[in-house]
């Protein structure tokens, strides 16, 4: 079966033919060539296809694409500015080592600014739990929340510099 | 001041951009012009002989564009040594545990390739099947390969002499087992491969691997190809540990599709295919008979160790030697036997992992925990009267040139409070020393050495081509770093191309901690060959001795008279004007015993350079429920030179994640009748993000004459000490020694219980 949806996907407003069983992932990288969302057991265990539907961050493997009809949906390809400025998220990874292999850091650095956008002064244990569900097998997990907590500062400066 | 401007500074890694924006491409994210899935169909039992396989039916559904069964092979073996050439990459005549591959399929789309797997009829026998070492070598036992009687696959035999007089001479022994499951790698990444014959008949292989030229190699050979017909291609790969080096059948059936399609195929592995069909680690028992002088020190030690090496040989020699040769390097013992069979089961290949032998390393700190106990030493101090010292030898006759593991023991006490708390901690709350040693690779005969080409562009930027491969360590920054650092140019200046066959040397792959000190200084020794081309111009133009310059920031000028200077991009102008490119190369071969072989002969200088790490743990474990809270880590290695430290310490972070906090507390496989209960990552327990304890890092630095810069390698040493950290300490907060690893609930629980029980009666 076929479904039209639309939905809001990093600010553009799109309209898509679906089927019905397609999953969020598929969608995104299969049909939509969206492939900074990474996909790593297909189950709903690693977190590694995190996206952020309606401020939520979600496991794209198993959230059905036709459950985004009148959704805000955010990717990795949506943070950096289109000039090539870094989200402070992702500046705050490279700056810190929160990147090795690299695999799981797409669905970490979403699963980081869902907490963030929810709980900007986050601290050690809330990022912990926040990032419980993103496994990652190289870092050890500790310069990733070196990096957030890094980007916190940031996104401060950000805005102290926007009000100033 | 360092002399460097690059090397030693905490710098981003230049491949982080790209990842952080989700740019980077793995090999499940290529997409080609009519490309098809393809499928392998696996094994169901784990012995069993393949009488017949109709494939008629799967060929007949619509989207299915071809199967290949072991008829469409050369009926090869292959296997890393010659001795070891064992493995098929589609059976012909037996499967041997269950996930061997049968048969391929390629089709338009996901849902008709699995509709085609479950149409192909195999017609099995089924054989008696074994799943223990210690089963498979009884006499009895069906032989699971006719070439290898009792089923020992490879049996190590090491004997340096005067063992047993030793044993006369020593003031106390002991004698131990120790025993430790399968773990498993569980890269962040699934094994992917995409495989087509591009335009020239070349075969074109995009898949994650730690050795482009490992692989290379067997798949010449498959499809009779020169090797410069074999293209590997350089793609991100998501995390190795040890288990991406050799050929996975899965590259061949890949290719085989493509070549019979004539159309670019890929395969994606599931989660339970990457725990199953790739590699896992090697479940062992291990008892280690030690002998001491009244002091501690060790006199003479025999190890024997049984390893379930599952259905094939993969790099069975090394993996059986490896355990060993941390133990010999890490401490001195006046003699040492060793006798390292790894045993043929009907269960899944075991490969090389991150940590070489968790029980067989725990069981060794453990015991010496247990002799100094006995002895009423400190377990420090026991560590001190036996560690590892510079100028020795080991006693497979490697020279150990530079070696800070005393340094590192002391740093590591210091930081964590040891000595402030050793006997002193509450009930149920522990603290545990554990000490290692890792090689930076061995003799690895014509693949044992590197070379790398670098060119310089007429504005002043250059192109590094490298074999060396970047698994996610981090390798490329360190290549570009050291580039840069050599050329006097700035990281953004270099062009990296590396990993890919077609255009780069051949280098051992990233395999055994051989990166840095083997391909860096091939990248290094090229920019330095580069660097005195450019002096040789720069010096006229300056009206000075080349001797006198030095590159930096991208100028070239005398080091005692820096007003003096000609920008690089000027230089390479000039040098192209009077018909002379600037380019170089370079390359570096560790100066190893090539005669010394794992079985035939496993003596002789093993490489140039060892790492010690020393990692320290403080644990309080619950009576109630058996678990074990982790309060405190501080890991300690000699890494020679920190190139990066804001990379090292990612590295030893991970190393203590794996070995310490998953593979000594919750990482093993469960089994039935040879079936892997727990592939996945929901059954089989990773370290998450809420589980990390606090981390100390101590980088020690004792410069390592041979390597470059000084530097060895970045956090091995620390997984394999980690493990022993974390043994150590909960043994120390429950007060036994454990024997059974990894320390998970119930076996704590138990311990608890039976001590308790041995309190009373006493």
């Amino acid at each position: 079966m076929a479904t039209k949806i639309s939905f809001i996907l990093n600010g553009d407003k799109i309209s898509y033919e679906i089927k019905d069983h397609w999953t969020l992932s598929y969608l995104l990288r299969e049909e939509m060539g969206l492939i900074g969302t990474k996909e790593g057991c297909g189950n709903g265990e690693c977190g590694a296809c995190t996206v952020i539907v309606d401020k939520l961050a979600v496991n794209s493997c198993l959230y059905l694409a036709i459950d985004i009809d009148d959704k805000i949906v955010e990717t990795i390809e949506g943070l950096a500015s289109t000039d090539g400025t870094l989200h402070p998220l992702q500046q705050s990874f490279v700056d810190n080592g929160g990147i090795q292999c690299g695999f799981c850091s797409p669905g970490m650095i979403m699963s980081s600014k869902a907490l963030l956008d929810e709980n900007p002064d986050a601290d050690r244990e809330e990022i912990k739990h926040a990032l419980a569900g993103n496994i990652c097998r190289c870092t050890g997990y500790i310069q990733i929340f070196e990096s957030v907590e890094a980007a916190k500062e940031l996104a401060v400066e950000d805005k102290g510099g926007k009000n100033g | 001041m360092s002399d460097y401007n690059i090397i030693g500074k905490r710098m981003p890694r230049v491949d982080s951009r790209a990842k952080v924006m989700g740019k980077v491409r793995y090999s499940a994210d290529i997409k080609l012009h009519g490309m098809l899935v393809g499928k392998i169909k696996r094994s169901p039992y784990a012995h069993a002989r393949i009488l017949s396989i109709d494939t008629s039916k799967a060929e007949n559904l619509p989207g299915v564009k071809a199967v290949v069964t072991g008829k469409d092979t050369e009926g090869v073996k292959w296997g890393v040594f010659g001795y070891t050439r064992d493995q098929q990459f589609i059976q012909t005549d037996k499967a041997r545990y269950i996930g061997d591959e049968v048969a391929g399929v390629a089709a338009v789309d996901e849902d008709t390739a699995l509709k085609a797997l479950d149409l192909i009829q195999v017609e099995y026998e089924q054989l008696p099947a074994v799943f223990e070492p210690m089963d498979a070598m009884a006499s009895d036992s069906e032989l699971i390969h006719e070439d290898f009687p009792n089923n020992i696959n490879i049996h190590v035999n090491i004997d340096t002499g005067e063992v047993d007089e030793n044993f006369k001479k020593a003031h106390y022994i002991r004698e131990d087992t120790f025993t430790a499951p399968e773990e498993s790698y569980f890269q962040a990444e699934p094994y992917a491969v995409v495989a087509r014959f591009d335009e020239d008949e070349c075969l074109e292989v995009w898949c994650p691997n730690g050795g482009p030229h490992m692989k290379s190699k067997p798949l010449s050979n498959s499809f009779k190809l020169p090797l410069h017909k074999v293209k590997i291609k350089k793609i991100a790969i998501g995390g190795a540990f040890g288990g991406r080096s050799e050929i996975c059948p899965a590259d061949y059936i890949c290719a085989l599709l493509a070549k019979k399609t004539s159309a670019p195929v890929k395969i994606i592995f599931t989660r339970e295919e990457n725990t199953i069909a790739t590699r896992q680690g090697h479940a062992m028992i291990t008892t280690h008979k030690t002998g001491v002088d009244k002091e501690g020190r060790v006199l003479a030690r025999d190890t024997t160790c049984y390893m379930d090496g599952g259905a094939y040989s993969s790099t069975g020699p090394i993996a059986t030697t490896v355990p060993f040769l941390s133990m010999e390097q890490a401490y001195r013992m006046e003699s040492v036997r060793y006798n390292g069979y790894r045993v043929y089961t009907n269960k899944p290949i075991r490969g090389m992992i991150r940590v070489h032998g968790r029980g067989f390393a725990c069981g060794l700190d453990t015991q010496l925990d247990m002799i100094a106990e006995h002895l009423g030493i400190d377990p420090v101090e026991m560590r001190l009267r036996n560690s590892r010292q510079p100028g020795e030898y080991t006693n497979t006759k490697s020279l150990v040139s530079s070696c800070a593991m005393d340094e590192t023991i002391h740093k590591a006490v210091e930081k964590s409070g040891f000595k402030e708390k050793w006997g002193k901690l509450p009930p149920f709350h522990g603290i545990g020393i554990g000490t290692n040693s890792v090689q930076t690779g061995f003799p690895m005969g014509i693949r044992g050495g590197s070379q790398s080409f670098i060119k310089f562009n007429e504005d002043g930027e250059a192109t590094v081509m490298t074999g060396v491969v970047d698994n996610g360590q981090g390798n490329d920054n360190m290549v570009v770093q050291i580039a840069a650092q050599e050329l006097g140019l700035l990281p953004e200046d270099i062009h990296l191309v590396s990993a890919d066959t077609e255009t780069t040397s051949s280098d051992p792959g990233s395999y055994s901690q051989v990166s840095t000190f083997v391909g860096g200084q091939a990248v290094k020794n090229a920019a330095s060959n580069c660097k005195k081309k450019l002096f040789d111009v720069a010096a006229k133009v300056l009206k000075v001795e080349p001797d006198t310059l030095k590159a930096e920031n991208r100028l070239i000028f005398v080091k005692d008279d820096p007003e003096k200077s000609i920008p690089i991009k000027k230089v390479v102008r000039i040098s192209l004007l009077n018909f002379n490119s600037v380019n170089a190369e370079g390359g570096y071969w560790p100066k190893v015993d090539m005669k010394r072989e794992w079985v035939s002969n496993p003596y002789g200088q093993m490489c140039e350079a060892f790492s010690f790490g020393t990692t320290i743990v403080e644990v309080k474990v619950d009576p109630d429920t058996g678990e074990v809270e982790v309060l405190e880590v501080t890991a300690s290695q000699d890494v020679g030179k920190a190139l990066n430290p804001l990379v090292l310490e990612g590295q030893f972070e991970g190393s203590i994640a794996m070995g310490g906090q998953g593979g000594m507390l919750t990482e093993y496989h469960e089994w039935h009748e040879g079936r892997c209960v727990n592939p996945t990552m929901l059954d089989y327990k990773l370290p998450l993000a809420c589980d990390m304890p606090k981390i100390n890092n101590i980088i020690v630095e004792s410069i390592e004459p041979k390597g470059p810069y000084g530097a060895k390698e970045a956090g091995m040493s620390i997984a394999m000490s980690a493990a022993q950290g974390y043994s150590a300490a909960v043994s120390n907060a429950i007060g036994v020694h454990m024997d059974s690893f990894p320390l998970t609930p119930d076996k704590i629980l138990t311990a608890i219980k039976n001590k308790k029980q041995q309190d009373t009666a006493k």
